[in-house]
């Protein structure tokens, strides 16, 4: 049945959890494109084939005209079946830039297509300039604030790292007082976290 | 003494902050709730800028000074949460503009609500969305099914961009007596609204009135 594997691609969208990414399915994804090419090609040649019996497309309605506007109209849901998978993708692609920072790990990195690598290097970049033509950091301190300095319990080896005019020296499973806005970012990647008695 | 003039110029400072703090308090509540991008507030946002530089330079002659650790630690935080609310009101906005990129891009008024660096932002989000849809998709389909704005050539208009919604329900507040107001257009529905009551309408119906500062969103 016309626009079974492109909603293949929706059902994969709808199983996933919220702001998780399946890995990209480049054998259905390419299956529906093809289907859109010879959906294309069997509307093209029935409307030559009114043409050739002098037909007038615009008004005439015998089965080739039915069966052209059936290809036209798969054609389409195919089209939004495909936009909205890559679409939806690209807004959890966004929220990672958010949630994860500029840069992403090993195990994300695989799920994406290629040009999903592109755009997400891309939009961080126009991130990346607003906030420095802003002159304000816009990626931390993305819960309200209820103390100026948190207790982290640091969960790998960091090593020697700077913070403010003295540095730290963050080995695994110290415990230190840092500002919030410093250990916001190694908490954000999983490195520390905060200590609750 | 010199000591007790700093203390009373950082005492209006934190005065005038607490009135602009209020301010933005406000234009982030309202920010968070409403479905579409409102208008920059350009001026409250510079003022703010400035007096979190003066609370920070404060804070800073403190530290030189050996002030009582309680009062740091009070200005401190005072000056983490207006620091939150102005990070987080940009950020809102940020996330609106990517969501609706291509919306906000094809209309004049909704780019006017944006600040210049907002501007720039969005046009750049919708050029790289732009490019990473034809890329992957359709620069793949058949001649006359390869726009973005469009589903395909036989389109009247452009009907593949996603609008926010803009008749969901808030939660809302009126500032002042408003009288009988009219919530849709064929003039059926009229609610009283009295001052400081709480109401739950349709965003759409009381757009004007959160533009013009007689109601806030919660």
């Amino acid at each position: 049945m016309y626009g079974r594997h492109a909603s293949q691609l929706l059902k994969e969208i709808d199983s996933s959890e919220a702001g998780q990414l399946a890995p990209f399915n480049s054998d259905v994804f390419d299956q529906v494109i093809r289907e859109c090419n010879e959906h294309n090609s069997q509307f093209q040649s029935l409307i030559r084939k009114m043409v050739e019996q002098n037909l007038d497309i615009e008004t005439t309605r015998n089965e080739d005209h039915y069966g052209a506007a059936i290809h036209h109209l798969s054609l389409l849901r195919n089209k939004r079946c495909l936009m909205a998978y890559m679409y939806n993708r690209a807004e959890v692609i966004q929220s990672f830039r958010w949630k994860v920072g500029p840069v992403l790990p090993h195990d994300i990195q695989e799920k994406l297509h290629f040009s999903e690598k592109e755009y997400f290097k891309n939009h961080s970049a126009a991130i990346k300039s607003y906030i420095s033509k802003m002159d304000i950091d816009l990626t931390v301190d993305m819960v309200p604030p209820k103390d100026p300095y948190i207790q982290v319990r640091v969960l790998e080896d960091i090593g020697e790292v700077s913070l403010g005019d003295h540095s730290v020296s963050l080995t695994k499973n110290s415990l230190h007082f840092l500002r919030r806005t410093d250990a916001e970012q190694f908490i954000s990647q999983g490195l520390m976290e905060e200590f609750l008695e | 003494m010199s000591s007790w003039d700093d203390d009373e110029t950082a005492a209006s400072a934190a005065e005038a902050a607490t009135t602009d703090v209020e301010l933005l308090k406000r234009a982030w509540r309202n920010e968070k709730a409403a479905p579409e991008v409102l208008r920059f507030d350009s001026p409250l946002v510079s003022r703010v800028r400035e007096q979190i530089q003066l609370l920070e330079e404060t804070l800073n002659d403190f530290a030189d000074s050996g002030v009582d650790d309680l009062v740091v630690s009070l200005y401190q935080m005072d000056l983490d949460r207006t620091l939150f609310l102005l990070r987080s009101y940009l950020r809102l906005r940020l996330q609106k503009i990517e969501k609706y990129t291509m919306h906000i891009s094809r209309s004049d008024d909704l780019l006017s609500r944006l600040s210049p660096q907002e501007r720039r932002f969005a046009k750049s989000c919708a050029e790289i969305m732009e490019k990473h849809l034809e890329q992957s998709v359709l620069s793949k389909l058949p001649y006359g099914y390869d726009s973005v704005t469009r589903q395909s050539l036989s389109s009247t208009e452009d009907d593949m961009v996603p609008e926010p919604q803009l008749d969901t329900f808030v939660f809302c507040k009126t500032k002042s007596d408003v009288g009988a107001f009219q919530l849709d257009d064929i003039g059926e529905e009229v609610v009283d609204l009295v001052a400081d009551d709480l109401y739950v309408l349709r965003y759409k119906s009381i757009k004007g009135l959160v533009e013009g500062g007689r109601i806030d969103l919660i």
